[in-house]
């Protein structure tokens, strides 16, 4: 049996509609009955992953799969990528502009939070070309 | 079409006329829920998805749904029949003193006719306890979330599960209000509590009783409700007579109760935080507003909010479906209301002593028996299940014409998948079908 499959697209510094896709992937877990605990971790990972592409990453695109023992998050962007990944994870630490912090974004715990929530958080990233972030999720037998 | 009796069970509260309905499915793709199917010759059907919004009335052209409501002749066979009165009333009659009102009520058949501004004070007394407490404990999650409004918390209960541990475990006025009444009034009357009929007059279609769901039952303390747009006329009438022989001389007649500042802003969105001490709170009102807001709020944001008050009515409960004023000639009564008497609160707040945890007006319904109640009815599907309904909506390539009957071509793979409606009924496959033969023909 293969896992379910579905993409979805992200576009730069449209603060409007992101999150979009997170209530989509959201709404997807709540049919097939899932835990919510699990639904509510997944729902955070993706809005902060959504986040991220809007304010630093160019055009994304946000897949998810879901598989009877686990659920993963791929979150893939062109945009100006990360630097220094062990800077970009510490709490705190955040490169978003004045613009983003008037409208109560670039607190700096997106990829924190992501890592938190998620149980297997891989990120990669190179300057200039962008940044994948693969996040994946165990769901529980009960 | 094959509809089986369990999965469909029509809720009481409304009724569709199929006579006088156009089919133009307005209503089914209104439905937040999505809980309504427009089926052959316009027969609709209402699933148990049903959180009694109301959007479903409004939205309707022909005026073919309409809701259930007692006619005051019912109030002649009750021994006592009381009005409890939503503060929403008082905002549908321009320039007349809520006095005023309440009178009318009793002249046209009621025993008495009450008002709810010392149980909103006790409320709002009690919601600052709770979030002074929650501060310091953190018991439960920010933001505490307002349960006022009966359809916000059946959406949470049935759409935001995970979110009801936000919800504000206080007493409704309303409940607070129905519960001591009844006792007070079998008190003084020494009568059984079942001989006093509590009605509820109200704008909202959430509250309206007799309700399928045994949820309702449980949760109400009110008997029965009638909607103030099936008052109106007879109010207005009334008030006309009053007026003829000279008001003035009515008033003495009947005690004068006191109406609260927060009573008369309770109907407007904002109107709760309003008489709530804390800056950390939102006034959220529009069902699509809610709905975004709720997401918002599963995904983890406003977490440095303390209180959100939601109402799922535009412009909040002056919005409702059962009113019989538009919410903006409505809110402008209240808002001139307000200028002209600016009323004091009834209760000064050093002299509130709130008594221990039972007296508080906890409400009386568990966050698990909330969830019982809506979890049962939910249907769920298997990731098999999930991929065929894409694998139909590539297929169907569709419009959401709702032609079918059903809001959307994904709720329609849905119910495909569940076995509730047949492929067929897509127009869009049965067009491309004919095209194919067509085609073949050329």
């Amino acid at each position: 049996m293969t896992a379910f499959k579905k993409s979805f697209n992200i576009k730069k510094r449209d603060f409007v509609r992101a999150g979009e896709a997170s209530i989509k992937i959201q709404n997807i877990l709540k049919l097939l009955n899932m835990d919510q605990k699990l639904i509510r971790r997944i729902a955070i990972c993706g809005y902060e992953g959504e986040m991220n592409v809007v304010m630093h990453g160019g055009d994304g695109i946000l897949t998810v799969e879901i598989d009877i023992e686990k659920i993963m998050l791929d979150i893939e962007d062109n945009g100006v990528g990360i630097e220094d990944i062990e800077l970009a994870m510490q709490k705190g630490y955040s490169t978003a502009t004045e613009e983003h912090r008037e409208m109560g974004f670039g607190a700096g715990m997106g990829l924190p939070n992501m890592k938190a929530n998620s149980d297997d958080f891989k990120i990669e990233s190179e300057k200039g070309k962008g940044t994948h972030v693969h996040m994946e999720f165990i769901v529980s037998a009960d | 079409m094959q509809v089986s009796a369990n999965s469909m069970r029509s809720s009481h509260y409304i009724t569709f006329n199929s006579d006088i309905c156009i089919g133009c499915a307005n209503c089914v793709k209104a439905c937040p829920t999505k809980a309504i199917r427009l089926y052959k010759d316009n027969h609709a059907c209402i699933t148990n998805k049903c959180i009694r919004c109301g959007e479903c009335l409004r939205v309707c052209p022909s005026g073919a749904i309409s809701t259930t409501t007692y006619e005051l002749e019912a109030l002649q066979k009750d021994k006592v029949s009381i009005a409890l009165v939503s503060p929403v009333l008082y905002s549908q009659f321009k320039g007349v003193m809520p006095n005023d009102i309440l009178l009318a009520l009793k002249k046209i058949g009621f025993h008495n006719a009450m008002d709810v501004s010392y149980y909103i004070e006790m409320y709002f007394y009690a919601v600052e306890e709770y979030l002074a407490e929650n501060r310091i404990t953190g018991r439960l999650p920010w933001p505490l979330i307002s349960q006022v409004c009966p359809v916000v918390i059946k959406l949470i209960a049935y759409q935001f599960p995970d979110l009801l541990p936000h919800l504000m475990p206080i007493m409704r006025p309303l409940s607070h209000h129905a519960k001591e009444t009844r006792e007070r009034i079998s008190r003084e009357f020494m009568i059984t509590r079942d001989a006093v009929t509590l009605y509820h007059i109200t704008p909202c279609p959430a509250k309206i009783i007799p309700s399928m769901s045994s949820f309702s039952q449980e949760y109400s303390h009110v008997d029965r409700t009638m909607g103030i747009k099936d008052v109106y006329a007879q109010i207005t009438g009334q008030l006309n007579k009053m007026k003829k022989t000279g008001i003035e001389n009515l008033r003495e007649e009947s005690e004068t109760q006191k109406i609260s500042k927060s009573c008369l802003s309770w109907g407007i969105s904002g109107g709760e935080i309003a008489g709530i001490n804390s800056d950390k709170t939102l006034a959220v009102s529009g069902l699509r507003e809610t709905i975004t807001y709720l997401e918002k709020i599963e995904m983890g944001l406003f977490k440095d909010i303390e209180y959100i008050e939601f109402r799922t009515c535009p412009e909040g409960c002056i919005g409702g479906a059962l009113t019989a004023v538009d919410k903006f000639i409505a809110k402008n009564t209240v808002l001139k209301m307000l200028r002209k008497f600016n009323p004091k609160p009834l209760i000064p707040r050093d002299k509130v002593v709130l008594p221990d945890k039972s007296g508080w007006g906890l409400s009386d319904i568990t966050q698990d028996e909330l969830q019982r109640i809506f979890g049962v009815y939910k249907e769920h599907i298997s990731i098999e299940q999930l991929k065929e309904i894409e694998k139909i909506l590539e297929q169907i390539h569709g419009k959401d014409c709702a032609a079918c009957g059903a809001p959307d071509c994904r709720t329609f793979a849905e119910d495909v998948v569940m076995g509730k409606t047949e492929l067929d009924d897509c127009i869009m496959l049965r067009k491309s079908e004919m095209d194919k033969i067509l085609e073949n023909k050329l």
